[in-house]
């Protein structure tokens, strides 16, 4: 039996580099094995192996959430206003237009929940997931007046890692003023989070 | 004074079920993108959609 010692093992020999990959230990050794695409002198890691299993470079996840309360007109659906961010692992979440487009084709759950209240009645409180084309709708029902009141829905959605976005609405039907509540009230208020589940 | 507020002045007999979610035929938006609110769809089977001018009008 023979040992093969290496820092590099590039598998491939195309002469297009992207079409080989590249298994190697880093410059300075961590206790990790690096996969890349490309040929062994210059890898673009794509993921890695630690004490912990398979790590992959580029897996969006993110969480945001409001950080102000803010009033959105009744009967009409409003982006809400998720300014802030717990964590966004791949940096896909714009904080200044609330939309969330991953650069990582695949399938992702994606969840929006809303804390709202309207100030004297209040039918039906809805929130959403838009993409540009559709509102994909959750809602609840409410039926005591002033009481806030927390609802959340869900998706699993592709996305072609390019052009494709989420964003998160909101709409409330009633009278008074509608409140949209941020952590600035209450921790975690209103929230907007979602993680890539198998990449394509 | 919203576009809901201003078109339902406009409109008298419009009521909450006519802007409502998966069953109403008209839907407003606001982008929080600074633009304000505006009408995405209007589907009314009698009611024309108010221009902006009729828009403007209502005080």
């Amino acid at each position: 039996m023979s040992t093969v010692k290496s820092k590099k093992l590039q598998v491939g020999t195309d002469a297009t580099s992207s079409n080989n990959f590249t298994i190697y230990q880093p410059a300075t050794p961590d206790g990790t094995l690096r996969i890349g695409v490309g040929n062994a002198d210059s890898p673009t890691e794509v993921g890695q192996f630690n004490a912990n299993g398979y790590v992959a470079t580029k897996a969006p996840a993110f969480k945001a959430y409001a950080s102000a309360t803010h009033n959105p007109s009744l009967n009409t659906w409003t982006k809400i206003q998720f300014d802030s961010e717990e964590f966004d692992t791949n940096s896909n979440f714009d904080t200044s237009t609330y939309r969330f487009t991953p650069t990582v084709a695949g399938y992702y759950y994606i969840t929006a929940k809303l804390r709202g209240a309207l100030s004297t009645s209040v039918s039906t409180m809805y929130v959403s997931l838009y993409d540009g084309t559709g509102h994909e709708v959750g809602f609840r029902s409410l039926v005591n007046n002033l009481n806030q009141q927390i609802m959340e829905t869900t998706a699993l959605r592709y996305f072609n890692g390019s052009t494709d976005y989420i964003e998160a609405y909101c709409n409330f039907q009633g009278s008074g003023t509608a409140t949209v509540y941020g952590n600035g009230t209450f921790y975690s208020s209103s929230t907007f989070q979602g993680i890539l589940i198998k990449a394509v | 004074m919203t576009l809901y507020e201003k078109i339902t002045t406009l409109y008298t007999e419009l009521t909450d079920a006519d802007f409502a979610p998966d069953t109403g035929t008209i839907m407003l938006q606001n982008d929080s993108d600074g633009n304000g609110d505006y009408i995405k769809e209007w589907n009314h089977p009698t009611l024309a959609k108010p221009t902006q001018e009729q828009l403007d009008g209502v005080q």
